[in-house]
């Protein structure tokens, strides 16, 4: 019988707001109790979300009330956050630490005073970093403190482990591909009986018929708008009976808008602004076609959507995008106006020619990704970093492995990462000729804080919290 | 579960179910910590003046096919799914016989690329390009001279901006003559431009009209009227109705220059806007309303400077060059009465500050003047293209800043005629010089070299003598031809020192682009509709 933990999902991203990673932390969250864990989530006071909070299934979230500076991202202090912190996990008896977004600080502190209190870490990385301009080279250096001391580092995508392993100098054994995955019940395509004004996509389509080419996303730079602008008016005038769907708000808004009133293409592309996250389905099923024009993307779930909603995808390739679906369900362009047009007509003519099986796509979707699937490799992690499997199992080494070679810095002799104040200071000495005397230092101030507050506030008056009911393990035949 | 008809047979949840196998520790963890170069996803030293791809060991999970397709399609399912094991993909899609955190040989950062544009630089075109920053260091250390040189009473302050105007009306009609010349060769090349741009007139209508980044006519003095103009507003802002005389005062001063150029423009491009702007020197957002509003005036009126070349040909160009000249004329000596007048007010605009708080204030703003400068050099008619060059959004900040600081530094002197002659020669050094010294640079490598050497001269020249004691008695040529050597050699060690140190630290270069970079997006037919 595989070991079950407590585990604290921290973040400065959940609900209510709503994104990728936030759904992500949910999914995860609700699969991994059902697999006999029991799971907390630690993130910062929405405006109205307050206290703790119990959603669906028993999960447990807690609202950390912190000064939020800048798109709900909590101000970075240090130490701030490690008295709350410590009262959470110990009364939680939590075991493991897991930190979701790299732009997240309180998953970044939450790492280190982790790991301060003896904890085991894990990071989920979500996005793609570049490395040259200031910001990025900023965030690296954070990320690249925080990471010193994890015990491992989930990526979403192998672009995402490549860029997360260059970004924070890690050894790519502790980076493990986990991608996200969707709820396919919910990304269903259309049903015949369900709206019958729009034609089922079984249907065959005629040369006449319209084909509806349909494009969710924010519109901001990196999310490729300036492409779409400059293409759909190319798209439009190469094939007549075909229109757009446009959801989504941002800045760039206002050039689709002028775009359409220059061409006067009003009634071939509608715009529908802004929708919620339970309405994409609904306008992904009225198209045949899916474009993303985005210029970066670490795993890009909404095209996996699109698929699943039996719509043919076309997409740019960068990033992880190439990674996440066949190519029997893509159409790929390079990252440029003339391949996006050109990559939309041949998606176009084999449309037309009922040359895709777009009815098939739900199914196979499904077989793909599946938040089942996930939560159980990244078990699979937490077994690892925890020593239920072995460390040849989980890094990969021979029993016989000669001794030099199964010690490295990163790692202790067990497999696991040493909790030792001075092997946790070797590694952070290592980020830089300033930046790792930087950080020894805040890890020496950050243990000395917790020496302080076991003295203070003494483990033995924080109460325990009684644990919600947890749920047999019953999938274990699924494995 | 309909498989996706045997498209793909690396989706079957059979290889899921396979237990994962038993792995040997890969290499890519070092084997010792000594040699870091063992681990290839890291960075070596060496690497950053080897632009190649990190050398891969082959693999020790290669199964001994030699080729990996990133996309493997084969037909023969039956084949490969009795093989054991199968070869790695970087597909997320595919259930994978490998653990999550395998790291593949051959596939791990197979698309890292490291500095992929990097240019080596040469020495000698190194230390030709940086004589422009000497260039502008020189010149703000004869203002500071200059100014010394009045504080300390050494030199009369009618004598300083006396030869600071003789020279800058020599440099005037120097620019002058050159303009002459150009309107001369390029009157044909315009009539040419007129020609082709009436048949590109639907490709027009697509642009906005204050796009003017494209010009292909030498838009090189157009920045100066709006700099010139906002440094003054801000200069005498404490005087509301003088600062809208001096805005339009200074308009009409040098809106004659860039109007041989506009002649250009007006006919290849449709330049219905009020306001040229260059993307070397921004124009400033802080024109006050009255700027705008007179520089409208001023553009559309056709009795204004401007209104009449609108639409003149090649042979009135004598009748415009004169027209021009008496304007120019009439301007300067409109701005010279305007400085006149403010004098007394700039003389009292600090009293109440300490000097030291002056002198601290000073430094600041000549470090911003020297650090902000668009060292650039506006855009050229040979380096403006259709591609975008890279605007400096505080190049105006430059200009502001000396101006303000010449300010600050002539409230310190004790009559209005030391005042007025500081500022005047201020607006020759930081406003008038920069534009002639870059348009010398492009005109001719000869003109940039002399002026250049002359500058370096006349600063070490100056710092000479007046790092010297008392008021000599004659005139201190030792100190001065001291200073000249020791400047030159300064200048000389400065240059080269720092373009050798430059050249050396290229090899700490380490550019990484890949994957996760984003996308360049090419976009041909852009509709100029963003913002910046």
């Amino acid at each position: 019988m595989a070991p079950t933990y407590n585990i604290a999902m921290v973040s400065d991203f959940f609900y209510p707001q709503p994104g990728g990673v936030e759904s992500h932390i949910y999914q995860l969250s609700t699969k991994l109790m059902d697999r006999g864990h029991k799971v907390i989530i630690i993130t910062h006071a929405y405006e109205g979300r307050t206290g703790v909070r119990y959603l669906t299934n028993g999960l447990k979230v807690y609202h950390v009330p912190f000064l939020v500076i800048f798109r709900s991202a909590t101000f970075p202090t240090v130490f701030s956050f490690f008295p709350i912190f410590r009262n959470i996990v110990l009364r939680e008896r939590i075991d493991i630490v897991h930190g979701h977004a790299s732009l997240s600080n309180f998953c970044h502190e939450a790492i280190l005073h982790a790991r301060t209190m003896g904890l085991r870490t894990v990071f989920t990385d979500h996005s793609l970093f570049g490395f040259a301009d200031a910001a990025s080279i900023l965030t690296n250096k954070l990320l690249k403190f925080t990471l010193s001391d994890v015990d491992h580092v989930i990526c979403v995508s192998h672009t995402c482990k490549e860029n997360t392993v260059l970004r924070a100098s890690l050894d790519p054994l502790m980076v493990s591909v986990i991608p996200n995955a969707v709820v396919a019940e919910n990304f269903k395509p259309l049903s015949p009986s369900e709206n019958p004004s729009y034609p089922p996509p079984a249907r065959p389509l005629g040369p006449h018929d319209i084909i509806t080419i349909v494009v969710i996303s924010r519109l901001f730079y990196n999310k490729g708008t300036d492409l779409l602008t400059a293409a759909i008016p190319r798209i439009l005038e190469n094939h007549p009976n075909t229109r757009f769907i446009i959801a989504g708000s941002g800045p760039k808004s206002i050039d689709l808008e002028q775009m359409i009133e220059q061409n006067v293409l009003q009634d071939r592309v509608e715009m529908l602004g802004p929708i919620r996250h339970e309405e994409v389905r609904d306008v992904m099923v009225r198209g045949h076609i899916y474009l993303h024009p985005s210029l970066t993307e670490a795993f890009g779930t909404v095209i996996v959507e699109a698929a699943s909603c039996g719509l043919y995808v076309v997409c740019t390739q960068v990033g992880g995008i190439p990674e996440v679906l066949p190519s029997h369900m893509t159409v790929f362009a390079k990252p440029e106006e003339d391949d996006l047009v050109a990559a939309t007509g041949r998606a176009i003519a084999s449309m037309r020619a009922n040359k895709v099986r777009t009815e098939l796509f739900h199914a196979q979707v499904r077989e793909m990704y599946s938040w089942e699937n996930v939560a159980v490799r990244t078990e699979r992690v937490y077994n690892g970093i925890c020593g239920a499997i072995s460390e040849g199992e989980f890094y990969g080494y021979y029993e016989g492995d000669n001794a030099n070679n199964s010690w490295s810095a990163t790692r202790g002799r067990s497999g696991v990462q040493s909790f030792a104040l001075i092997d946790r200071l070797k590694r952070y000495y290592g980020c830089g000729i300033w930046a790792g005397k930087l950080f020894c230092l805040c890890v020496i101030v950050d243990y000395l804080l917790f020496l302080f507050l076991e003295l203070w506030f003494p483990r033995e008056v924080i109460d325990v919290c009684p644990d919600w009911p947890r749920k047999k393990r019953n999938d274990l035949s699924r494995e | 579960m309909a498989p996706p008809s045997g498209l793909h047979q690396s989706a079957i949840p059979s290889d899921f179910e396979k237990p994962f196998p038993a792995l040997v520790r890969s290499s890519t963890v070092p084997a010792s910590l000594k040699s870091h170069r063992a681990d290839p996803s890291h960075l070596a030293p060496e690497d950053a003046y080897t632009p190649i791809s990190p050398p891969r060991q082959p693999g020790l999970f290669d199964t001994g096919l030699d080729t990996r397709p990133r996309h493997i399609r084969r037909n023969d399912t039956s084949r490969s799914r009795s093989r054991r094991r199968k070869r790695f993909q970087k597909l997320l899609w595919v259930k994978q016989s490998y653990p999550d955190n395998y790291t593949d040989q051959a596939t791990f950062l197979e698309n890292l690329q490291r500095n992929p544009r990097v240019q080596p630089y040469d020495f000698w075109p190194l230390v030709a390009d940086s004589t422009v920053i000497l260039q502008h260091v020189c010149s703000v250390i004869i203002f500071i001279v200059c100014f010394v040189g009045i504080f300390q009473e050494r030199v009369s302050p009618v004598s300083v901006v006396g030869w600071g105007s003789f020279a800058t009306f020599l440099g005037w009609l120097l620019w002058d003559w050159w303009m002459t010349q150009e309107d001369q060769t390029g009157a044909g090349e315009s009539g040419d431009m007129t020609r082709s741009m009436r048949d590109g007139r639907i490709y027009r209508e697509y642009r906005p009209p204050r796009r003017q980044d494209s010009l292909p006519g030498p838009s090189l003095h157009q920045p100066l009227p709006n700099n010139i103009s906002t440094a003054s507003i801000s200069s005498t802002s404490n005087l509301p109705s003088a600062a809208s005389s001096t805005t339009n005062l200074l308009q009409y001063n040098h809106r004659p220059n860039p109007t041989p150029h506009q002649h250009h423009d007006n006919t290849s491009h449709n330049s219905t806007a009020p306001k040229l702007l260059t993307p070397g020197h921004s124009h400033s957002r802080s024109v006050s309303s009255v700027h705008s509003a007179t520089s409208q005036n001023s553009a559309n009126s056709p009795t204004s400077t401007r209104g009449p070349n609108h639409d003149s040909d090649p042979d009135s160009l004598p009748n415009t060059r004169a027209y021009l000249r008496v304007s120019t004329i009439k301007s300067a000596i409109l701005i010279y009465f305007t400085l006149l007048g403010l004098s007394p007010i700039l003389k009292s605009l600090t009293r109440s500050t300490s000097s030291d708080s002056i002198w601290a204030m000073s430094f600041w703003l000549l470090a911003i003047n020297i650090f902000f400068f668009d060292y650039s050099g506006g855009t050229p008619s040979h380096i403006s293209g259709p591609h975008k060059t890279k605007k400096m959004p505080v190049a105006s900040l430059s200009t502001n800043a000396a101006l303000m600081a010449s300010t600050v530094l002539a409230s310190r002197l004790p009559s209005t005629g030391q005042v007025f002659s500081l500022t005047l020669f201020s607006i020759e050094v930081f406003g008038l010089f920069p534009v002639f010294r870059s348009y010398a640079r492009h005109r001719s490598w000869r003109y940039h070299f002399l002026l250049t050497v002359l500058l370096v001269l006349g600063a070490g020249g100056g710092v000479g003598i007046i790092l010297g004691e008392a008021p000599a008695t004659s005139w201190p040529w030792k100190r001065g031809l001291a200073g000249m050597v020791i400047g030159c050699l300064i200048s000389a060690v400065a240059i080269g020192g720092c373009s050798w140190w430059l050249i050396g630290m290229q090899k700490y270069k380490n550019e990484i682009y890949g994957p996760w970079d984003p996308a360049r997006p090419i976009i041909i037919s852009r509709r100029h509709w963003d913002d910046d």
